[in-house]
C-alpha cells in the first residue's frame, strides 16, 4: 500500500470461524437449545501520517470494508489522523527471517471443527447422564479459529492461527428443609482454553457437580482477618492486572509504575516471586510470535525473586524514552513454591480456600482486589492436622496485591489458564502455581 | 435544512435500504418447512472514538456488520451469522444453512414448541406502546410494510468535525488542570488526565413471516478520568441522541477533582452493617443484580434461578419499597432530551419495547424473555433478546433496570440517613440468581453526620473497592425510602421516566451489552459492606 500522506501501516487481517452450542434439560433429555455457526473476516488499518511538527506524528486505528472502495476509506482515515498528535516514533527496522514454531492453534480444531464439536456434544451428553447427587442445568460448548495475517509497512508479513474452547456447566442441589420448604442452590464453573486436552471436561462437570452438592452445607463468614487460599484463576487475573505496572507505557503516561531494582512487593517475607512473559508456552492464551507493531517476542523476565528487573517496552515506548525494545506479550509464568495444596490448607489454625468468587474486581492501579464470596472451604486445624473442614458462602473479601502477598506461600503444583474477553483481541495467559496462601485478608461476614 | 437545535429523525441509511430488500428475499427459502419458523436479524454499528490525554490525541473509526439467519424447528433455534453481504455469499450461505437444520436430527423426549409468527394486530394489541413508537407505526401497516425507528436527536453527531472534537477534548483536559488548585490538588498531584468521547450509530434490520422492521440509534458516551497516583475518579455522561446528550457542566468537574483530592486521604471502612444513601447509578446496579439477572427468563429456563419458584409461590423477597423496573422504551432520561442508554425501540429477536414491572412492592412478577426462553417457559415474550454483537448468541438480557421513585427529596433523605454514608460511584456488581447473594461495588463513601457531609471519605479494608453484600430478600427488607425522580425539587415529577447512566454488563461472565442503570436514590438500613 502506497498512499501520499502516509508514513507507515500496520494492517491485520483475521477470519474467525466460531460453532457454539447451548445445552439444557427438557423434560430430563439433554436438548440443543442453540446451535449456532458464525464466519467473519475483518481487516484492521493503523496508519501513521506526516502532521508536520517536528517529533510528531498523527495515528488512527480504522477498520477497513472490502466492500467499499479502499482509496476512499484510506484518504479518509489519513485527513483523520493528521488531526491527531502523538509523539513521534517508528516500526521496527529489522525482524528475524525465521519465526520459531510455536503451538498456538490445536489442529483437530483447525482441520474439523464440526467433528470436534460432535465429539465434545457426546462428551457433555456423557457427564450430564453420569448419576450425581445434584442436578444438571446448562451447558455451553463454543469452539472458535483465528487465523490472522500481520502486515507492516516495513516488510513484516506474518501469519498465525489460533483456537479457543470456552465450556462451563451449572449444576443445582436442592432439598426439603424440616419446615417442608424447599431450599437450593447452585454451583457454576467455566473453562476456556487453546486445545483440547487443557480442557478436561470431565473433570469440569465433576468438579461443578460436587461443589454444587456442597453449595447447601454452608455458614458465613466470621468477620476478621485470614489466611485465604485462592486459585490458578485468581492469580491469573491479579497478575495479569498488576503487572501493567511494569511497563513503559505505565511510565510515559505517569500511571502507576514499578521500576527496576523496586521490589515487586514491599518486604516480601513469604515465597518470593520469579514472573516471565512466556509468548512461547505452548497453547497458552497469549502466545505469539510478534507484538502488534511487528516486534519479534521471546521470553522475558519481568522479576527475579521478588525483584523487578525489567520494564517490558514495545517499540513506541522504547523510541519515547529511550529504552531497549523488550517482549510486551506472552502469558504470565510464575515459579513454583515448595508446598502441597494439602500442606497450605494447614499453615494456620484457620485457612479459608476460596473456591469461586462471585465477580472479583481488580483495580490495576491500586492492586486491590475485592469481591462476594460465592462458595469457600474453612479449614479449622491443631497442631497441623484438620481437624475439621466447613464451607463457606456469602460475606465479601477485600486484598491488595502488595499487602497480602507479603508472606504469601505458592504451591507446588502448576496449572495452566487461559481467559479470552470481547475487549480484547489477545487473550491472557497464565502458567504457574494452582493455589498461592494470602495472609491477614480482610473478611467481612 | 434543519439547524443543529431543531428535532430530527435518523433514517435508515440507503444502502441498508437496498440490503433490507435482498434479506426479505431469502427468508422464503430458510422456511423451507411449514413447521420452522425463520427470521433475518442484520445489525450494522459504526463508531467514532476520540481521545486526548496529557500527551496524546488519539481517533479510533471502528465498524462491524453482519448478518443472522435463524430457523427455530421447535426444539431448536439455530443461527448462521456471516459479514459478507453479497449477494451470492447470502444465498449460497442460506442453502448451506437450510441443509444444516435438516440434516439435524430432533432430540428424544424433547417438547415440541411450536412457534407462530405474531401479526401486526398481535403486536398493537399487546400492551400499551410509548408513543415514540407507536407513532412511527404507519396506520395501514401489514406484514410487508417496511417499519422504520428512528432516534431522536437535535445536534447531529455524524457532522462532527474530528479536530473540533479533540480540541473540545484537550479544553477539557485544560479546564481540570486550571481547576485543580481550587480543589485542593497541587499540580503535580494530578498525575493523568483523560477524556474519551464515542460517537455511534446503531442500524439493525429485523424480517420475519410478520414484519419488516428497521432502527437507527445514534449512541453518545463522555468520559473523563482524573488521577493521582493510583487514585482515580472518574465521571461519565451519555444517551441515545445527538450530541446534546454528552454536555458536562464546570460543577462536574469540579466534583471529580474534589473527590480526587479527598481519596488521597481517604480512611480505610472497618467492616460492619452501615446506613447508607444510594445514589441513582447504584440503586440501578442493586436493581440490575437482584432482580434483574434473576429474572432473566433464560436462566430461569435453565433452572438456574430462584426467581422462578419465588414468583411461583408469591412469596415477598422485599419490602414496599421493593418495586424494580425493566423498560427499554425510554426515550426521555430524567426528563432529559435524550433517550437512555439501554434503550431501544425493538430487540435483536424483533420484539417492540415496552416497560415491565419485574418486582412489585417486593413480589415477584414474570421474568423478562427471549423467544426461546418464553416458549420454554410458557409466558409472554418481551423485548429483552439481546446479543453483544451479530457474531454472538442471543440471551436474555436487561436494558434499563431501576427501582420505582419515591417521593422524597434528595435533602430530605440526607436528613433520614442522619449518620452513615453517601455512595455515589458504583465499582461493579454480581448476580447470584440461585442463591440469592448479591454483590454491589462501591468506589468510596462519603461520610455523612447529622445529615450533611463531613468532607471525610472511605475506601474498602484494603484501600480498594468496596462491596455491598448480603441475601438479596435481606437486603430488598433493608430501604427505608426513596428519592422522587427529580429528587432537588418537592413540586410532583415531571419526568417519566429516571435517569440512567451509561453502563454495560456481562452474563455469566462474558456477552458484554450495553445496559442502562439509575433510579432514584435510595436510603438503606443495616446493609454489610466490607
Amino acid at each position: 500500500m502506497k498512499k501520499k500522506g502516509a508514513t507507515a501501516w500496520i494492517i491485520t487481517e483475521e477470519h474467525v470461524h466460531r460453532r457454539e452450542r447451548y445445552f439444557m434439560l427438557d423434560r430430563d433429555a439433554l436438548v440443543v437449545d442453540q446451535d449456532r455457526d458464525v464466519h467473519s473476516y475483518n481487516i484492521h488499518l493503523k496508519l501513521f501520517v506526516d502532521i508536520g511538527r517536528p517529533g510528531r506524528q498523527g495515528e488512527i486505528s480504522k477498520k477497513l470494508f472490502t466492500a467499499l472502495p479502499l482509496d476512499e476509506q484510506l484518504d479518509a482515515a489519513i485527513v483523520a489522523a493528521k488531526q491527531t498528535d502523538h509523539q513521534a516514533w517508528s516500526l521496527p527496522l529489522q525482524f528475524p527471517k525465521e519465526v520459531p514454531d510455536i503451538k498456538t492453534s490445536d489442529p483437530r480444531i483447525a482441520e474439523d471443527m464440526e467433528n470436534v464439536m460432535a465429539q465434545l456434544t457426546q462428551a457433555t451428553g456423557k457427564a450430564v447422564a453420569r448419576p450425581r447427587e445434584s442436578r444438571f442445568n446448562s451447558a455451553e460448548l463454543f469452539l472458535s479459529v483465528h487465523d490472522s495475517e500481520l502486515h507492516l509497512s516495513n516488510g513484516l508479513r506474518h501469519r498465525s492461527s489460533q483456537s479457543r474452547i470456552y465450556s462451563e456447566a451449572a449444576y443445582s442441589y436442592s432439598r426439603k428443609k424440616p419446615n417442608g420448604a424447599v431450599e437450593s442452590d447452585e454451583y457454576l464453573n467455566t473453562r476456556w482454553a487453546v486445545n483440547l486436552d487443557d480442557l478436561a471436561i470431565d473433570r469440569l462437570f465433576d468438579e461443578t457437580a460436587d461443589r454444587a452438592r456442597h453449595s447447601l452445607d454452608t455458614h458465613k463468614p466470621v468477620t476478621g482477618h485470614y489466611p485465604v487460599i485462592v486459585d490458578a484463576d485468581v492469580l491469573a487475573t491479579l497478575f495479569n492486572n498488576h503487572l501493567s505496572q511494569l511497563s513503559s507505557a505505565n511510565s510515559y503516561h505517569g500511571l502507576p509504575f514499578v521500576k527496576p531494582g523496586d521490589e515487586l512487593v514491599k518486604n516480601a517475607t513469604g515465597d518470593l516471586l520469579t514472573i516471565t512473559l512466556d509468548p512461547s508456552l505452548e497453547y497458552g492464551a497469549d502466545t505469539g510470535a510478534f507484538s502488534e507493531s511487528g516486534v519479534s517476542q521471546s521470553p522475558f523476565r519481568l522479576v527475579e525473586k521478588n525483584r523487578v528487573i525489567a520494564t517490558a517496552t514495545d517499540k513506541r515506548y522504547a523510541d519515547y524514552l529511550k529504552l531497549p525494545v523488550t517482549a510486551t506479550r506472552g502469558n504470565v509464568v510464575v515459579e513454583a513454591g515448595s508446598l502441597s495444596h494439602e500442606e497450605l490448607t494447614r499453615q494456620a489454625p484457620k485457612v479459608l480456600e476460596i473456591l469461586q468468587f462471585s465477580g472479583l474486581f481488580a483495580d490495576p492501579n491500586t492492586g486491590t482486589f475485592s469481591s462476594e464470596i460465592r462458595l469457600a472451604k474453612l479449614y479449622e486445624n491443631q497442631d497441623g492436622k484438620n481437624v475439621k473442614t466447613t464451607y463457606v458462602k456469602g460475606g465479601s473479601l477485600s486484598g491488595s496485591f502488595t499487602d497480602n502477598l507479603r508472606a504469601a506461600k505458592l504451591s507446588r503444583n502448576r496449572v495452566k489458564r487461559s481467559h479470552f474477553s470481547a475487549n480484547n483481541s489477545r487473550g491472557e495467559g497464565y502458567y504457574g502455581p494452582e493455589h498461592i496462601l494470602l495472609s491477614d485478608v480482610s473478611i467481612v461476614g | 435544512m434543519a439547524n443543529s437545535t431543531q428535532t430530527q429523525r435518523a433514517a435508515l441509511s440507503s444502502d441498508l435500504i437496498a440490503l433490507r430488500e435482498t434479506l426479505l428475499g431469502l427468508l422464503p427459502q430458510l422456511e423451507a418447512q411449514p413447521s420452522w419458523y425463520a427470521s433475518i436479524f442484520f445489525e450494522r454499528k459504526r463508531s467514532k472514538t476520540f481521545s486526548a490525554n496529557l500527551k496524546q490525541t488519539n481517533i479510533a473509526d471502528q465498524a462491524s456488520a453482519g448478518v443472522v439467519f435463524r430457523i427455530y424447528d421447535g426444539y431448536t433455534l439455530f443461527e448462521r451469522a456471516t459479514d459478507d453481504l453479497s449477494a451470492q455469499n447470502l444465498n449460497r450461505t442460506v442453502a448451506e444453512f437450510v441443509q444444516r437444520v435438516k440434516n439435524s436430527p430432533h432430540p428424544e423426549g424433547a417438547t415440541l414448541r411450536a412457534y407462530p409468527a405474531p401479526s401486526w394486530k398481535d403486536r398493537l394489541s399487546s400492551g400499551e406502546l410509548d408513543p415514540e413508537i407507536k407513532n412511527q407505526i404507519p396506520a395501514d401497516v401489514t406484514a410487508r410494510t417496511p417499519v422504520h425507528f428512528g432516534i431522536r436527536f437535535m445536534e447531529d453527531p455524524r457532522k462532527l468535525d474530528a479536530g473540533i472534537a479533540l480540541e473540545k477534548l484537550k479544553a477539557l483536559l485544560d479546564r481540570c488542570q486550571k481547576l485543580a488548585p481550587e480543589s485542593g490538588l497541587k499540580e503535580s498531584d494530578l498525575t493523568y488526565v483523560a477524556a474519551r468521547q464515542t460517537t455511534a450509530d446503531e442500524e439493525s434490520i429485523f424480517i420475519d413471516r410478520g414484519s419488516v422492521l428497521s432502527q437507527t440509534l445514534l449512541r453518545q458516551a463522555l468520559t473523563v478520568i482524573t488521577m493521582s497516583e493510583s487514585d482515580r475518579t472518574h465521571l461519565r455522561v451519555g444517551g441515545l441522541g445527538g450530541l446534546e446528550a454528552i454536555e458536562v457542566e464546570e460543577n462536574e468537574l469540579r466534583t471529580l477533582l474534589k473527590d480526587l483530592a479527598a481519596l488521597k486521604s481517604a480512611h480505610k471502612l472497618t467492616p460492619g452493617k452501615y446506613r447508607v444513601l444510594f445514589g441513582p447509578v447504584l440503586s440501578g446496579v442493586l436493581a440490575h443484580e437482584a432482580f434483574g439477572h434473576s429474572q432473566e427468563a433464560d436462566t430461569c429456563a435453565r433452572g438456574r434461578s430462584k426467581a422462578w419458584e419465588l414468583y411461583a409461590s408469591g412469596e415477598k423477597v422485599g419490602n414496599e419499597h421493593a418495586t424494580i423496573l425493566n423498560n427499554p422504551a425510554i426515550f426521555e432520561t430524567g426528563g432529559k432530551p435524550f433517550a437512555a442508554w439501554g434503550s431501544y425501540f425493538f430487540d435483536e429477536e424483533g420484539w417492540l419495547a415496552q416497560s415491565q414491572v419485574l418486582l412489585d412492592h417486593g413480589r415477584l412478577k414474570a421474568p423478562m424473555t427471549n423467544l426461546t426462553s418464553a416458549l420454554r417457559l410458557g409466558v409472554a415474550r418481551t423485548a429483552n433478546g439481546k446479543r453483544e454483537s451479530w457474531a454472538n448468541g442471543v440471551y436474555t438480557r436487561q436494558t434499563n433496570t431501576y427501582f420505582s421513585p419515591g417521593k422524597k427529596t434528595l435533602a430530605g433523605l440526607m436528613s433520614e440517613l442522619g449518620d452513615g454514608f453517601l455512595a455515589l460511584h458504583p465499582a461493579g456488581g454480581m448476580e447470584d440468581p440461585k442463591g440469592m447473594g448479591i454483590q454491589v461495588g462501591i468506589s468510596y463513601l462519603q461520610e455523612v453526620k447529622g445529615g450533611a457531609l463531613t468532607g471525610r471519605v472511605f475506601k474498602g479494608p484494603a484501600g480498594g473497592d468496596i462491596q455491598l453484600t448480603g441475601y438479596t430478600p435481606d437486603v430488598l427488607n433493608s430501604i427505608v425510602d426513596k428519592s422522587k425522580i427529580e429528587f432537588d425539587s418537592p413540586e410532583p415529577d415531571k419526568a417519566l421516566h429516571p435517569w440512567n447512566d451509561a453502563g454495560g454488563c456481562g452474563k455469566y461472565h462474558k456477552e458484554f451489552v450495553f445496559a442502562g442503570c439509575g433510579g432514584p436514590y435510595m436510603l438503606l438500613d443495616q446493609v454489610i459492606l466490607g
